[in-house]
């Protein structure tokens, strides 16, 4: 039994060059430390933040409206609620507990360090004990649910985005928010969940097709694919911003809003092709001879045979691809569009702001890298959930 | 007597009945659309042409490798966004695949801090959006450098807001000159993909480092080879199998990353188009020119890594 | 009085199949089978064994011939096709269970997707044929979690859960390993004994004595030689058959 402290030595003081590096890189990682803390703690000025917030988080949305936002808030804790307990059952193990932990911990301390009223800092404690009450008791139920249910447990999210946009849009009854006065955090994420359900299907789709023994099918999927594939998302944006106008009919002219949409979709589908094509080639022949064997349709192998099987593979792939696309919506600052990075840059435009670059890029930068990061994690203990239990969910 | 198979149900007909159907509905929409844009472009008094690259475009380039001035012509503003464009990819390629490499290497290494290090690097960047990061070099890094004045001299170079300057730069009326001299928005935007893209290429070193089997590494150390020598001359040649072809992918990325030159205030060739098509109106024609230089990049760097490709395959029974 | 002459189950007249690289298969195959028969189809690697027998449920296109299933004509109509399937069975060298579905969901599958029958009547059904094999407590199982042997006998379940009037085998116990390869004959032993017609390509000689009726030798495409077993094994005719029977004896 190596005790720790001998480990250590073997593992950072092995021979001299190692013994070296690891000063060296000491040294270096302690004084950048205690830069950044010594920035942070003294010279950073944070009111930047504080007195931006609202902005950074839902643009210009109109005071009166914003409770809907809550609203959609409310269905995405209960959305994710109940996945996270339909995924994980009765038992919280260590993981769930941290990550329980943690966002309690974030929903108390944020809103506080960020000055906000106190009717609001209730919200988000709420919001937080909303999605864990609906991760306990999906966790209990799970049992007593019918396997259809079940199986259908992921078409909630589509449903909670129609519901959402419905509600951060106006439908009748509900007074309309045209889509110029969504920004911030708001946009990212409207455009964001709008790209990642649509490229998904559309990805499929591609995918077969280019796996497909007709040749129109394939050759038309392999040129949009090499093509997006091989032009740069900004100016695909432009094409998108600057060009729809003269090739749709007179007259129809969509919001911004929903033509950088678009563009995300049909340029993140191409990707997501590729990812899926490459789960589809790991079926083996064998899986399509039986199914068509036992009487089954072409439709049929590929929903109930192949796919199952090919998503599975290309389950990695296709959560990178979601994760480079919520980084993507970015590059929209750049044409003009007022989400998170457009309203960071204009707020610092602002001469009562100027210079607060660092404070103001620091707290976007975490905020992508945590979403970024938990999408990662749970990404893999999805595929380690698959890997264990060959269907998602038992009865 | 043999009864005819209706259309619908004929094994060999109804493929090419559904290519047919379907070409044709691509036909339809490639008209309309085409026939949409005619109409549009012409009520506009735009119609595709190419004489207005011949006027003089009006703007200032930042920086450009040739010659140029507001009474130059727009082609000639095009073709030196591409040069510049061409500069920092060239530039990015090497010092992306040197610090993949180096820090791909690094997560094998015996010292665990190292080790640690490496893969919180590749973590922090990959999770962090590119714009972001440009943003970051750009506007925290880069624009904080002191003046002229005060610039940070060090043997051979001078780092200061104006730029870098390299091979004996001396100084003229307060002023840094040398032969040398790399705007800071292009060291910017070079920092910012060659760090970005470096993470990447670590990973696929890493993993093609990973693919060579253990037992290579094995039989080395019995043969009496250091761990430096086996990586050099037996587990490195292996893994570029794997790795050339993953390298050809993020080279090609890095390429269209540098199209984001525009944050840094770098004049690259998108940047140069907007700023075009903003003046000209020219929407068709720009997008059309930007869109076909980046397909052509991407072919030649994808032209001379399947070359590479080739050579690194290792001969099969 | 006359007795009616039933017409064959499995009719094959004339039968060519060239690749698209010019490779010429099947090289002009004449072969009945009839109703509740066993013929096991031998011969060496590359003969077309496996070829004809994937041509009796479409997943084989030929260019010339006739081949005729339960009277239904195997041409370009799709629905015909279809039909056939319904009625034939497969069970596959591989295996070819559907790994992301439990056994008793891959038995059950097709039935309610291509009969359109009831889940839960399938299920008791499904059972059943699981306990007639032999494998009743992996019902919940997984693909994965099983055995070579215990996969195949899930094959053949799943084969009969869609209650076909045929089942092909292509080289059944070929990929298993020995200990398990009595185990899956003895169960197509049993079918055979219960009257399932079949048509077996297999190396396997003592099952070929013990339970085919006819067997049936297969070179370079062409059928060479068809016989019942005690004559084909003792007393071969063709030189071919000689040939091949003292290759693998």
């Amino acid at each position: 039994m190596r005790s720790p402290w001998r480990q250590l030595r073997r593992g950072l003081f092995a021979n001299p060059l190692d013994g070296l590096i690891t000063i060296a890189l000491l040294i270096l990682l302690g004084h950048a430390i205690w830069a950044l803390v010594h920035w942070a703690v003294l010279q950073a000025q944070w009111t930047v933040i504080r007195a931006n917030s609202t902005l950074l988080a839902l643009g210009r949305y109109p005071e009166p409206e914003r409770w809907r936002l809550w609203l959609v808030l409310a269905l995405l804790c209960s959305a994710s609620g109940l996945s996270w307990g339909l995924l994980r059952g009765p038992k919280w193990p260590r993981h769930d507990r941290v990550t329980a932990t943690a966002l309690s911990l974030l929903a108390g301390l944020v809103p506080l360090a960020l000055d906000l009223e106190a009717t609001v800092r209730w919200a988000w404690l709420a919001l937080v004990a909303l999605l864990l009450t609906w991760r306990w008791a999906a966790g209990h139920t799970r049992r007593a649910l019918p396997p259809l249910m079940l199986r259908c447990w992921p078409l909630i999210w589509p449903l909670v985005y129609l519901l959402g946009m419905a509600l951060i849009a106006g439908f009748p009854g509900l007074k309309p928010v045209p889509p110029t006065l969504w920004g911030g955090l708001l946009l990212t994420l409207v455009e964001a969940c709008f790209a990642w359900l649509m490229c998904f299907p559309l990805g499929v789709l591609l995918a077969l097709c280019r796996r497909s023994d007709l040749p129109l099918l394939r050759w038309g999927a392999v040129l949009y694919i090499e093509l997006i594939r091989g032009a740069p998302l900004i100016t695909l944006l432009f094409l998108g911003q600057n060009i729809l106008g003269f090739v749709l009919p007179g007259g129809l002219s969509p919001d911004r809003v929903w033509r950088a949409a678009w563009v995300l979709t049909l340029f993140a589908a191409a990707y997501v092709a590729e990812a899926v094509r490459s789960g589809l080639a790991s079926v083996p022949r064998g899986q399509i001879e039986a199914a068509r064997a036992l009487g089954l349709n072409p439709l049929q192998t590929q929903a109930k045979v192949v796919l199952p099987q090919a998503l599975k593979v290309a389950l990695p792939a296709l959560v990178g691809q979601f994760i480079t696309l919520f980084q993507d919506t970015t590059l929209l600052s750049l044409i003009g569009l007022m989400e998170l990075l457009g309203t960071a840059r204009s707020v610092l435009a602002n001469p009562q702001f100027l210079g607060r670059n660092a404070e103001v890029y620091l707290v976007l930068a975490v905020l992508f890298w945590c979403c970024c990061t938990a999408l990662a994690l749970g990404s893999r203990a999805l595929e380690r959930r698959l890997r264990h239990e060959p269907s998602a969910i038992q009865p | 007597m043999v009864v005819p198979v209706p259309w619908w149900r004929h094994r060999r007909l109804l493929p090419w009945l559904i290519q047919g159907v379907a070409g044709l509905g691509l036909l339809v929409l490639t008209a309309a659309i085409v026939t949409n844009l005619v109409r549009n472009l012409s009520y506009a008094g735009m119609l595709l042409s190419w004489r207005w690259l011949g006027t003089p475009a009006g703007f200032d380039l930042g920086e450009s490798l040739i010659p140029f001035d507001a009474s130059k012509p727009y082609w000639l503003a095009l073709v030196s966004g591409l040069l510049n464009t061409l500069r920092v990819v060239a530039a990015g390629l090497v010092g992306s695949t040197l610090v993949g490499t180096a820090v791909g290497v690094a997560s094998f290494s015996s010292n665990i801090l190292l080790q640690r290090l490496a893969g919180l690097y590749v973590a922090l960047i990959r999770n962090s959006p590119l714009l972001m990061q440009l943003l970051f070099w750009y506007f925290i890094v880069f624009l904080s450098l002191p003046s002229d004045q005060a610039a940070i001299q060090l043997p051979g170079l001078v780092l200061s807001r104006s730029g870098l300057f390299l091979i004996q730069p001396h100084l003229h009326q307060g002023h840094w000159h040398a032969p040398l001299q790399l705007s800071i928005e292009f060291m910017a935007l070079f920092t910012g993909l060659v760090i970005y893209s470096g993470a990447f290429i670590a990973e696929v070193v890493r993993g093609g480092i990973a693919s060579v089997p253990q037992g290579q590494w094995e039989a080395a150390r019995a043969l009496g080879l250091q761990p430096a020598q086996i990586l050099r001359t037996i587990v490195l040649p292996q893994a570029l199998r794997v790795i050339v072809p993953g390298l050809n992918n993020q080279y090609i990325s890095l390429a269209k990353n540098s199209s984001l030159a525009l944050a840094c205030g770098y004049s690259d060739l998108y940047s140069v188009a907007e700023t075009s098509l903003n003046q000209t109106g020219r929407a068709v024609e720009v997008v059309l020119l930007v869109l076909g230089s980046y397909l052509l990049i991407d072919l030649l760097i994808s032209a001379v890594m399947n070359s590479l490709n080739s050579f690194v395959q290792i001969k099969e029974r | 009085m006359t007795i009616a002459h039933r017409p064959a189950l499995i009719s094959v007249r004339g039968v060519h199949k060239w690749y698209a690289n010019g490779h010429h298969v099947l090289r002009g195959v004449d072969l009945d089978v009839e109703q509740a028969e066993v013929v096991v189809i031998m011969g060496p690697s590359g003969s077309g064994k496996s070829t004809l027998l994937r041509t009796f449920n479409g997943l084989e296109e030929i260019q010339q011939g006739r081949i005729v299933i339960d009277g239904i004509e195997l041409g370009d109509d799709l629905r015909q096709i279809d039909a056939v399937r319904r009625e034939v069975g497969m069970v596959f060298q591989q295996f070819n269970l559907f790994p992301h579905l439990s056994v008793l969901d891959n038995l059950t599958l097709a039935p309610v997707l291509v009969r359109g029958r009831r889940k839960h009547e399938v299920r008791q059904q499904a059972l059943e044929l699981l306990e007639r094999v032999g494998i009743h407590e992996q019902a919940h199982k997984f693909p994965g979690q099983l055995s070579g042997g215990q996969q195949q006998r899930v094959a053949i379940a799943r084969s009969l859960c869609m209650e076909p009037r045929i089942l092909l085998f292509d080289e059944p116990t070929s990929a298993l390993d020995p200990e398990m390869v009595q185990e899956v004959l003895q169960v197509m032993q049993g079918l055979a004994r219960g009257g399932m017609t079949m048509v077996v390509v297999t190396h396997e000689l003592r099952f070929a004595r013990q339970v085919a009726d006819r067997v049936v030798l297969m070179a370079d495409g062409v059928v060479v030689e068809v016989a019942p077993p005690e004559q084909f094994f003792t007393s071969p005719q063709h030189p071919r058959s000689q040939q091949f029977l003292s290759q693998i004896s």
